[in-house]
Protein backbone atom coordinates (compact mmCIF):
# COMPACT_ATOMS: atom_id res chain seq x y z
CA UNK A 1 0.00 0.00 0.00
CA UNK A 2 2.03 3.38 -1.15
CA UNK A 3 -1.17 5.32 0.85
CA UNK A 4 0.19 8.09 3.07
CA UNK A 5 -1.03 7.34 6.61
CA UNK A 6 -1.27 10.03 9.22
CA UNK A 7 -0.98 9.17 13.06
CA UNK A 8 -4.27 9.39 14.59
CA UNK A 9 -3.99 7.38 17.75
CA UNK A 10 -1.75 6.47 20.34
CA UNK A 11 -1.57 3.18 22.00
CA UNK A 12 -2.34 4.00 25.05
CA UNK A 13 -5.22 5.98 23.35
CA UNK A 14 -5.78 2.34 21.71
CA UNK A 15 -5.75 0.12 24.99
CA UNK A 16 -7.85 2.44 26.94
CA UNK A 17 -10.83 2.21 24.04
CA UNK A 18 -10.71 -1.16 23.95
CA UNK A 19 -10.27 -1.79 27.76
CA UNK A 20 -13.40 0.31 28.00
CA UNK A 21 -15.32 -1.24 25.38
CA UNK A 22 -14.46 -4.82 27.23
CA UNK A 23 -15.49 -3.08 30.70
CA UNK A 24 -19.04 -1.81 28.99
CA UNK A 25 -20.14 -5.30 27.22
CA UNK A 26 -19.24 -7.25 30.25
CA UNK A 27 -20.78 -4.47 32.74
CA UNK A 28 -23.97 -4.16 30.69
CA UNK A 29 -24.06 -7.99 30.61
CA UNK A 30 -23.37 -8.69 34.47
CA UNK A 31 -25.49 -5.38 34.91
CA UNK A 32 -28.94 -6.65 33.23
CA UNK A 33 -28.24 -10.03 34.88
CA UNK A 34 -28.48 -8.16 38.02
CA UNK A 35 -32.10 -7.23 36.58
CA UNK A 36 -34.14 -10.60 38.19
CA UNK A 37 -37.22 -8.25 38.79
CA UNK A 38 -39.65 -8.94 35.61
CA UNK A 39 -41.66 -6.08 35.91
CA UNK A 40 -38.29 -4.29 35.28
CA UNK A 41 -35.99 -6.35 33.31
CA UNK A 42 -35.67 -4.80 29.49
CA UNK A 43 -34.67 -8.13 27.88
CA UNK A 44 -36.84 -10.49 29.96
CA UNK A 45 -35.86 -13.89 32.22
CA UNK A 46 -33.70 -15.63 30.41
CA UNK A 47 -30.82 -13.37 30.81
CA UNK A 48 -30.54 -12.76 34.54
CA UNK A 49 -30.82 -16.62 34.37
CA UNK A 50 -28.08 -17.33 32.28
CA UNK A 51 -25.68 -15.33 34.23
CA UNK A 52 -26.66 -16.37 37.69
CA UNK A 53 -25.89 -19.70 35.96
CA UNK A 54 -22.55 -19.08 34.56
CA UNK A 55 -21.45 -16.71 37.81
CA UNK A 56 -22.83 -19.50 40.13
CA UNK A 57 -25.50 -16.93 41.98
CA UNK A 58 -26.61 -13.54 41.91
CA UNK A 59 -24.75 -12.23 44.46
CA UNK A 60 -21.43 -13.27 42.71
CA UNK A 61 -22.88 -11.97 39.37
CA UNK A 62 -23.01 -8.47 41.99
CA UNK A 63 -19.53 -8.84 42.77
CA UNK A 64 -18.03 -8.91 39.32
CA UNK A 65 -20.11 -6.27 38.51
CA UNK A 66 -19.35 -4.11 41.48
CA UNK A 67 -15.32 -4.56 41.21
CA UNK A 68 -15.57 -4.75 37.30
CA UNK A 69 -16.83 -1.32 37.54
CA UNK A 70 -14.17 -0.15 40.58
CA UNK A 71 -11.57 -1.34 38.12
CA UNK A 72 -13.09 0.24 35.25
CA UNK A 73 -13.34 3.52 36.54
CA UNK A 74 -9.98 3.32 38.62
CA UNK A 75 -8.43 2.92 35.58
CA UNK A 76 -9.81 6.08 33.95
CA UNK A 77 -9.07 7.75 36.76
CA UNK A 78 -5.16 6.45 36.54
CA UNK A 79 -5.56 7.74 33.17
CA UNK A 80 -6.55 11.05 34.24
CA UNK A 81 -4.14 11.41 37.14
CA UNK A 82 -1.28 10.55 35.04
CA UNK A 83 -2.11 11.97 31.70
CA UNK A 84 -3.63 15.04 32.62
CA UNK A 85 -2.31 17.34 29.16
CA UNK A 86 -3.88 14.64 27.42
CA UNK A 87 -7.11 14.29 29.42
CA UNK A 88 -7.27 18.06 29.32
CA UNK A 89 -6.81 18.09 25.37
CA UNK A 90 -9.50 15.29 25.03
CA UNK A 91 -12.17 17.25 26.93
CA UNK A 92 -11.77 20.91 25.10
CA UNK A 93 -12.02 18.66 21.57
CA UNK A 94 -15.26 17.11 22.42
CA UNK A 95 -16.77 20.05 24.41
CA UNK A 96 -15.84 22.47 21.60
CA UNK A 97 -18.73 23.01 19.23
CA UNK A 98 -20.11 25.41 16.87
CA UNK A 99 -23.62 25.23 17.18
CA UNK A 100 -24.81 26.55 13.51
CA UNK A 101 -22.69 24.24 11.69
CA UNK A 102 -22.92 21.56 13.72
CA UNK A 103 -26.56 21.22 13.26
CA UNK A 104 -26.11 21.47 10.01
CA UNK A 105 -23.84 18.57 9.89
CA UNK A 106 -25.93 16.75 11.89
CA UNK A 107 -29.25 17.26 9.71
CA UNK A 108 -26.65 16.32 6.33
CA UNK A 109 -25.04 13.45 8.10
CA UNK A 110 -28.54 11.66 9.35
CA UNK A 111 -30.31 12.30 5.80
CA UNK A 112 -27.23 11.53 3.58
CA UNK A 113 -26.38 8.08 5.58
CA UNK A 114 -30.24 7.52 5.70
CA UNK A 115 -31.47 8.56 2.06
CA UNK A 116 -28.09 9.10 0.30
CA UNK A 117 -26.68 11.86 -1.54
CA UNK A 118 -30.11 12.10 -3.39
CA UNK A 119 -31.88 12.46 -0.21
CA UNK A 120 -29.81 15.41 0.30
CA UNK A 121 -30.56 16.58 -2.90
CA UNK A 122 -34.11 16.10 -2.81
CA UNK A 123 -34.20 18.43 0.31
CA UNK A 124 -31.82 21.05 -2.08
CA UNK A 125 -28.81 20.54 0.51
CA UNK A 126 -25.08 19.90 -1.45
CA UNK A 127 -23.64 17.06 -0.26
CA UNK A 128 -20.40 18.14 1.21
CA UNK A 129 -21.02 18.74 5.21
CA UNK A 130 -19.63 21.39 6.90
CA UNK A 131 -16.07 20.33 7.92
CA UNK A 132 -14.56 18.34 10.98
CA UNK A 133 -12.10 18.95 13.00
CA UNK A 134 -10.24 16.06 14.93
CA UNK A 135 -13.76 14.26 16.21
CA UNK A 136 -16.56 15.01 13.88
CA UNK A 137 -20.17 16.42 15.75
CA UNK A 138 -21.02 13.32 15.86
CA UNK A 139 -18.13 11.36 17.51
CA UNK A 140 -18.50 14.81 19.91
CA UNK A 141 -21.78 14.00 21.03
CA UNK A 142 -21.47 10.40 21.81
CA UNK A 143 -17.92 11.48 23.61
CA UNK A 144 -20.10 13.42 25.25
CA UNK A 145 -22.44 11.30 26.45
CA UNK A 146 -19.72 8.47 27.50
CA UNK A 147 -17.64 11.57 29.84
CA UNK A 148 -20.75 12.51 31.38
CA UNK A 149 -22.73 9.53 32.01
CA UNK A 150 -19.11 7.99 32.98
CA UNK A 151 -19.21 10.03 35.79
CA UNK A 152 -23.03 9.95 36.90
CA UNK A 153 -22.73 6.30 36.24
CA UNK A 154 -19.65 5.42 38.67
CA UNK A 155 -20.95 7.96 41.25
CA UNK A 156 -24.70 5.83 41.61
CA UNK A 157 -22.36 2.84 41.29
CA UNK A 158 -20.57 3.98 44.30
CA UNK A 159 -23.39 4.60 46.26
CA UNK A 160 -25.00 1.38 45.82
CA UNK A 161 -21.60 -0.22 46.37
CA UNK A 162 -21.12 2.03 49.57
CA UNK A 163 -24.94 1.52 50.44
CA UNK A 164 -24.50 -1.92 52.70
CA UNK A 165 -21.04 -0.73 53.73
CA UNK A 166 -21.61 2.57 55.52
CA UNK A 167 -24.49 4.28 54.23
CA UNK A 168 -27.99 4.60 56.94
CA UNK A 169 -30.29 6.03 54.78
CA UNK A 170 -31.11 3.70 51.55
CA UNK A 171 -32.69 6.66 50.32
CA UNK A 172 -29.97 7.75 47.86
CA UNK A 173 -29.49 3.85 46.88
CA UNK A 174 -32.53 3.42 45.81
CA UNK A 175 -32.53 6.59 43.57
CA UNK A 176 -29.14 5.55 42.51
CA UNK A 177 -30.58 2.47 40.98
CA UNK A 178 -32.73 4.51 38.58
CA UNK A 179 -30.37 7.11 37.15
CA UNK A 180 -27.74 4.75 37.13
CA UNK A 181 -30.12 2.54 34.87
CA UNK A 182 -31.48 5.38 32.70
CA UNK A 183 -27.86 6.72 32.28
CA UNK A 184 -26.62 3.34 31.22
CA UNK A 185 -29.47 2.87 28.67
CA UNK A 186 -29.06 6.56 27.28
CA UNK A 187 -25.69 6.11 26.39
CA UNK A 188 -26.07 1.91 25.34
CA UNK A 189 -28.63 3.97 22.70
CA UNK A 190 -25.67 5.81 21.43
CA UNK A 191 -23.79 3.24 21.17
CA UNK A 192 -25.56 1.51 18.97
CA UNK A 193 -24.56 4.29 16.50
CA UNK A 194 -21.31 4.44 17.43
CA UNK A 195 -20.84 0.84 17.01
CA UNK A 196 -22.99 0.96 13.66
CA UNK A 197 -20.86 4.17 12.33
CA UNK A 198 -17.17 2.69 13.64
CA UNK A 199 -17.77 -1.44 12.34
CA UNK A 200 -20.37 -1.65 10.09
CA UNK A 201 -20.70 1.79 7.59
CA UNK A 202 -18.09 1.29 4.94
CA UNK A 203 -17.71 5.30 5.30
CA UNK A 204 -15.79 4.90 8.18
CA UNK A 205 -14.13 2.14 8.09
CA UNK A 206 -10.78 3.50 7.90
CA UNK A 207 -11.15 5.14 11.55
CA UNK A 208 -12.15 1.62 12.92
CA UNK A 209 -8.99 0.13 11.32
CA UNK A 210 -7.16 3.28 13.20
CA UNK A 211 -8.13 2.01 16.62
CA UNK A 212 -6.09 -1.22 15.57
CA UNK A 213 -3.14 0.37 13.73
CA UNK A 214 -3.29 4.04 15.05
CA UNK A 215 -3.16 5.96 12.03
CA UNK A 216 -5.54 7.08 9.34
CA UNK A 217 -5.14 7.26 5.24
CA UNK A 218 -4.48 10.60 4.40
CA UNK A 219 -7.54 10.95 2.04
CA UNK A 220 -9.49 9.81 4.69
CA UNK A 221 -8.38 12.49 6.88
CA UNK A 222 -8.55 15.27 4.56
CA UNK A 223 -11.97 14.32 3.52
CA UNK A 224 -13.69 13.46 7.29
CA UNK A 225 -11.66 15.20 9.23
CA UNK A 226 -10.38 18.45 6.82
CA UNK A 227 -9.73 20.81 9.80
CA UNK A 228 -8.03 18.44 11.62
CA UNK A 229 -5.82 17.54 8.38
CA UNK A 230 -5.20 20.92 8.13
CA UNK A 231 -3.72 21.07 11.21
CA UNK A 232 -1.37 18.28 11.31
CA UNK A 233 -0.18 19.54 7.70
CA UNK A 234 0.67 22.78 8.75
CA UNK A 235 2.51 21.20 12.07
CA UNK A 236 4.34 18.95 9.79
CA UNK A 237 5.64 22.15 7.72
CA UNK A 238 6.49 23.77 10.70
CA UNK A 239 8.59 21.12 11.99
CA UNK A 240 9.88 20.55 8.66
CA UNK B 1 -42.25 -29.24 48.51
CA UNK B 2 -43.59 -27.70 51.69
CA UNK B 3 -45.93 -24.46 52.63
CA UNK B 4 -45.04 -23.04 55.51
CA UNK B 5 -47.84 -20.57 57.45
CA UNK B 6 -48.43 -19.88 61.27
CA UNK B 7 -52.36 -20.40 62.66
CA UNK B 8 -52.66 -17.93 65.37
CA UNK B 9 -55.20 -18.38 68.40
CA UNK B 10 -54.74 -14.11 69.66
CA UNK B 11 -57.43 -15.17 71.96
CA UNK B 12 -55.32 -17.16 74.21
CA UNK B 13 -52.52 -14.48 74.00
CA UNK B 14 -51.62 -13.17 77.65
CA UNK B 15 -48.90 -10.52 76.24
CA UNK B 16 -46.17 -12.46 77.95
CA UNK B 17 -44.14 -11.02 74.79
CA UNK B 18 -42.16 -14.37 75.29
CA UNK B 19 -42.13 -14.94 71.56
CA UNK B 20 -40.78 -12.20 71.12
CA UNK B 21 -37.60 -12.70 73.51
CA UNK B 22 -37.22 -16.15 72.44
CA UNK B 23 -36.82 -14.70 68.69
CA UNK B 24 -34.30 -11.89 69.61
CA UNK B 25 -32.10 -14.51 71.20
CA UNK B 26 -32.46 -17.09 68.77
CA UNK B 27 -31.69 -14.59 65.86
CA UNK B 28 -29.55 -11.90 66.95
CA UNK B 29 -32.41 -9.72 66.55
CA UNK B 30 -30.19 -6.24 67.31
CA UNK B 31 -31.04 -3.81 70.20
CA UNK B 32 -34.42 -1.54 69.56
CA UNK B 33 -35.41 -3.79 66.82
CA UNK B 34 -37.93 -6.74 66.27
CA UNK B 35 -38.52 -9.96 64.27
CA UNK B 36 -42.13 -10.77 65.50
CA UNK B 37 -44.17 -8.45 67.54
CA UNK B 38 -47.93 -8.23 69.75
CA UNK B 39 -50.18 -5.99 68.93
CA UNK B 40 -53.09 -5.07 71.14
CA UNK B 41 -56.41 -3.03 71.11
CA UNK B 42 -56.89 0.02 72.98
CA UNK B 43 -58.67 -1.22 76.31
CA UNK B 44 -62.11 0.65 77.44
CA UNK B 45 -61.96 1.87 80.64
CA UNK B 46 -65.36 3.20 80.83
CA UNK B 47 -66.54 -0.70 80.72
CA UNK B 48 -65.29 -1.03 84.40
CA UNK B 49 -65.01 -4.73 85.12
CA UNK B 50 -65.87 -6.08 81.99
CA UNK B 51 -62.70 -4.08 80.26
CA UNK B 52 -60.97 -5.76 77.66
CA UNK B 53 -57.94 -5.93 75.82
CA UNK B 54 -57.00 -8.33 72.72
CA UNK B 55 -53.64 -9.68 72.06
CA UNK B 56 -52.39 -10.40 68.30
CA UNK B 57 -49.44 -11.85 68.00
CA UNK B 58 -47.93 -11.64 64.53
CA UNK B 59 -44.92 -11.24 62.54
CA UNK B 60 -43.95 -11.78 58.83
CA UNK B 61 -46.55 -13.30 56.71
CA UNK B 62 -44.85 -15.17 53.99
CA UNK B 63 -47.27 -14.05 51.85
CA UNK B 64 -48.17 -15.45 48.50
CA UNK B 65 -48.32 -12.40 46.92
CA UNK B 66 -45.21 -10.52 47.88
CA UNK B 67 -44.91 -6.92 47.77
CA UNK B 68 -41.48 -6.60 49.38
CA UNK B 69 -40.68 -9.15 46.38
CA UNK B 70 -41.79 -7.76 44.01
CA UNK B 71 -40.59 -4.54 45.06
CA UNK B 72 -36.73 -5.90 44.60
CA UNK B 73 -35.24 -5.28 41.66
CA UNK B 74 -32.73 -7.94 42.01
CA UNK B 75 -34.49 -10.86 43.27
CA UNK B 76 -32.73 -10.73 46.76
CA UNK B 77 -35.68 -11.20 48.66
CA UNK B 78 -37.59 -13.89 46.93
CA UNK B 79 -39.98 -16.37 47.99
CA UNK B 80 -38.57 -19.60 48.47
CA UNK B 81 -40.83 -22.26 46.16
CA UNK B 82 -39.98 -25.02 48.43
CA UNK B 83 -41.35 -23.85 52.08
CA UNK B 84 -42.98 -20.81 50.84
CA UNK B 85 -40.52 -18.64 53.29
CA UNK B 86 -39.31 -14.80 52.48
CA UNK B 87 -36.09 -15.15 52.44
CA UNK B 88 -33.74 -11.58 52.08
CA UNK B 89 -30.14 -12.98 50.34
CA UNK B 90 -27.77 -10.60 51.79
CA UNK B 91 -25.18 -10.80 49.63
CA UNK B 92 -27.16 -9.88 46.84
CA UNK B 93 -29.19 -6.99 48.65
CA UNK B 94 -27.51 -3.15 48.06
CA UNK B 95 -29.69 -2.08 50.84
CA UNK B 96 -31.91 -0.14 49.24
CA UNK B 97 -35.07 -0.09 51.29
CA UNK B 98 -37.57 -0.96 48.46
CA UNK B 99 -39.36 -4.03 49.94
CA UNK B 100 -39.25 -2.31 53.98
CA UNK B 101 -41.43 0.35 52.53
CA UNK B 102 -43.49 -2.53 50.28
CA UNK B 103 -44.58 -4.17 53.01
CA UNK B 104 -47.95 -3.46 54.66
CA UNK B 105 -47.28 -5.23 57.63
CA UNK B 106 -44.12 -3.63 58.89
CA UNK B 107 -42.68 -6.54 59.14
CA UNK B 108 -38.88 -5.81 57.60
CA UNK B 109 -36.05 -3.33 59.26
CA UNK B 110 -32.74 -2.64 58.20
CA UNK B 111 -30.36 -3.82 60.39
CA UNK B 112 -28.35 -1.12 62.02
CA UNK B 113 -25.02 -2.66 61.67
CA UNK B 114 -25.63 -5.08 57.82
CA UNK B 115 -27.54 -2.19 56.68
CA UNK B 116 -29.46 -4.90 54.76
CA UNK B 117 -33.39 -5.73 55.31
CA UNK B 118 -34.01 -8.07 58.26
CA UNK B 119 -37.45 -10.17 58.98
CA UNK B 120 -39.06 -13.47 60.60
CA UNK B 121 -37.92 -16.42 58.07
CA UNK B 122 -39.72 -19.03 60.60
CA UNK B 123 -36.29 -19.60 62.29
CA UNK B 124 -35.16 -20.92 58.66
CA UNK B 125 -31.72 -19.13 58.46
CA UNK B 126 -31.11 -20.07 62.89
CA UNK B 127 -31.42 -23.52 61.50
CA UNK B 128 -34.54 -24.83 63.61
CA UNK B 129 -36.17 -26.04 60.68
CA UNK B 130 -33.59 -28.31 59.23
CA UNK B 131 -33.17 -29.45 63.55
CA UNK B 132 -37.02 -30.65 63.40
CA UNK B 133 -37.55 -27.63 65.67
CA UNK B 134 -40.09 -25.31 65.79
CA UNK B 135 -39.76 -21.48 65.05
CA UNK B 136 -38.40 -19.93 68.30
CA UNK B 137 -41.53 -17.93 69.14
CA UNK B 138 -43.81 -21.20 68.63
CA UNK B 139 -42.04 -23.27 70.44
CA UNK B 140 -41.77 -20.75 73.70
CA UNK B 141 -45.30 -19.48 73.85
CA UNK B 142 -47.01 -20.67 76.90
CA UNK B 143 -50.62 -20.76 76.33
CA UNK B 144 -49.56 -22.30 72.46
CA UNK B 145 -51.43 -19.23 71.00
CA UNK B 146 -49.08 -19.63 67.96
CA UNK B 147 -49.00 -22.86 66.01
CA UNK B 148 -47.01 -23.43 63.27
CA UNK B 149 -46.36 -26.24 60.08
CA UNK B 150 -46.89 -26.98 56.87
CA UNK B 151 -50.10 -26.87 55.09
CA UNK B 152 -49.12 -29.19 52.41
CA UNK B 153 -49.41 -31.41 54.80
CA UNK B 154 -53.20 -32.50 55.71
CA UNK B 155 -51.52 -34.59 59.33
CA UNK B 156 -49.58 -30.92 60.61
CA UNK B 157 -51.05 -29.12 63.61
CA UNK B 158 -51.40 -25.82 61.14
CA UNK B 159 -53.48 -27.53 58.35
CA UNK B 160 -55.61 -29.39 61.00
CA UNK B 161 -56.32 -26.35 63.05
CA UNK B 162 -57.10 -24.33 59.68
CA UNK B 163 -59.27 -26.93 59.08
CA UNK B 164 -61.35 -27.48 61.69
CA UNK B 165 -61.78 -23.73 62.95
CA UNK B 166 -63.03 -20.53 61.20
CA UNK B 167 -60.33 -18.22 60.56
CA UNK B 168 -59.88 -14.78 59.38
CA UNK B 169 -56.18 -13.04 58.25
CA UNK B 170 -55.13 -9.57 58.52
CA UNK B 171 -55.09 -7.37 55.26
CA UNK B 172 -53.61 -4.55 54.20
CA UNK B 173 -55.96 -1.67 53.71
CA UNK B 174 -56.66 -0.27 50.06
CA UNK B 175 -57.47 -3.40 48.44
CA UNK B 176 -54.30 -5.48 47.53
CA UNK B 177 -54.61 -8.35 48.82
CA UNK B 178 -50.88 -9.95 49.75
CA UNK B 179 -52.39 -13.53 50.47
CA UNK B 180 -50.90 -13.80 53.70
CA UNK B 181 -49.97 -17.03 55.47
CA UNK B 182 -50.71 -15.99 59.24
CA UNK B 183 -54.35 -17.16 59.96
CA UNK B 184 -56.40 -16.08 63.27
CA UNK B 185 -58.79 -18.68 64.83
CA UNK B 186 -62.60 -17.55 64.77
CA UNK B 187 -61.41 -13.57 65.09
CA UNK B 188 -58.60 -10.99 66.13
CA UNK B 189 -58.29 -7.47 67.18
CA UNK B 190 -56.92 -5.26 66.25
CA UNK B 191 -56.88 -5.13 62.38
CA UNK B 192 -56.53 -1.01 61.79
CA UNK B 193 -52.58 -1.15 62.05
CA UNK B 194 -52.01 -2.37 59.19
CA UNK B 195 -50.98 0.05 55.73
CA UNK B 196 -51.65 0.28 52.47
CA UNK B 197 -49.59 -1.36 49.97
CA UNK B 198 -47.07 1.44 49.20
CA UNK B 199 -44.57 0.93 46.43
CA UNK B 200 -41.54 3.34 46.95
CA UNK B 201 -41.31 6.49 44.52
CA UNK B 202 -38.14 5.27 43.80
CA UNK B 203 -39.37 1.76 42.23
CA UNK B 204 -42.67 3.62 40.55
CA UNK B 205 -40.62 5.88 38.58
CA UNK B 206 -37.98 2.83 37.51
CA UNK B 207 -41.12 0.56 36.58
CA UNK B 208 -43.48 3.57 34.96
CA UNK B 209 -40.78 5.78 33.91
CA UNK B 210 -37.53 5.14 33.31
CA UNK B 211 -37.89 1.83 31.65
CA UNK B 212 -39.97 2.53 28.73
CA UNK B 213 -38.06 6.02 28.20
CA UNK B 214 -34.94 3.48 28.24
CA UNK B 215 -37.00 1.02 25.95
CA UNK B 216 -38.04 3.96 23.39
CA UNK B 217 -34.70 5.64 23.50
CA UNK B 218 -32.70 2.12 22.77
CA UNK B 219 -35.23 1.15 20.25
CA UNK B 220 -35.14 4.76 17.93
CA UNK B 221 -31.52 4.17 17.96
CA UNK B 222 -31.67 0.43 16.93
CA UNK B 223 -34.50 1.86 14.30
CA UNK B 224 -32.06 4.72 13.16
CA UNK B 225 -29.39 2.11 12.66
CA UNK B 226 -31.54 -0.35 11.01
CA UNK B 227 -32.47 2.39 8.66
CA UNK B 228 -28.53 2.78 7.88
CA UNK B 229 -27.79 -0.57 7.52
CA UNK B 230 -30.68 -1.06 5.13
CA UNK B 231 -29.71 1.89 2.84
CA UNK B 232 -25.74 1.32 2.72
CA UNK B 233 -26.80 -2.71 1.90
CA UNK B 234 -30.00 -1.73 -0.60
CA UNK B 235 -28.76 1.67 -2.20
CA UNK B 236 -25.33 2.95 -1.66
CA UNK B 237 -23.88 5.87 -3.12
CA UNK B 238 -22.20 5.03 -5.98
CA UNK B 239 -19.12 7.77 -5.18
CA UNK B 240 -18.77 6.52 -1.88
CA UNK B 241 -17.92 2.75 -2.70
CA UNK B 242 -15.84 4.48 -5.58
CA UNK B 243 -14.25 6.39 -3.01
CA UNK B 244 -13.24 3.44 -0.67
CA UNK B 245 -11.62 1.10 -3.44
CA UNK B 246 -10.06 4.01 -4.93
CA UNK B 247 -6.67 5.61 -5.03
CA UNK B 248 -5.78 8.82 -2.96
CA UNK B 249 -6.27 11.60 -4.51
CA UNK B 250 -8.61 11.07 -7.07
CA UNK B 251 -11.01 13.86 -5.85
Amino acid sequence: MSEKMIHRHTRLSIFMHWFNAFCWFALLLTGLGLIKNEQLNPVGAWLPNLMRSLFGGGETLLMVHQYLGLVWAGVFLAYVLFKRRETWVFLKEVFTVSPASDMLWLAKMNLKMTLGRKGLQRFGLTPDLPPQGFYNFGQKVFAQASVVGGIVIVTTGLAMFFSTISMDNPEPVAWSRVIHYLTVGLVFAGLLVHIYMAAISREERPAFMSMFTGSVPEHYARHHHPLWHAQVATEKDKDD
Amino acid sequence: MKKYAMVIDSSVCIDCKACMASCKVQNNVPHGYWRNWIKHTIPDFSQGPLTRTHFQPGGCMQCDNPTCVQACPSGATYKDPQNGIVHVNEALCIGCGNCIKACPYGARFRHPDKRVPDKCDFCFSSGRLERGLLPACVDTCPTKARVFGDLNDPDSDASRLLRDKPTVRVLARGGIDTKPNMYYVAATAPTDWVDEVEFPGAFTALASLVNPVVKVAVGLSALGVAVMWAKQIFSPDKEESEHESSAPGKD
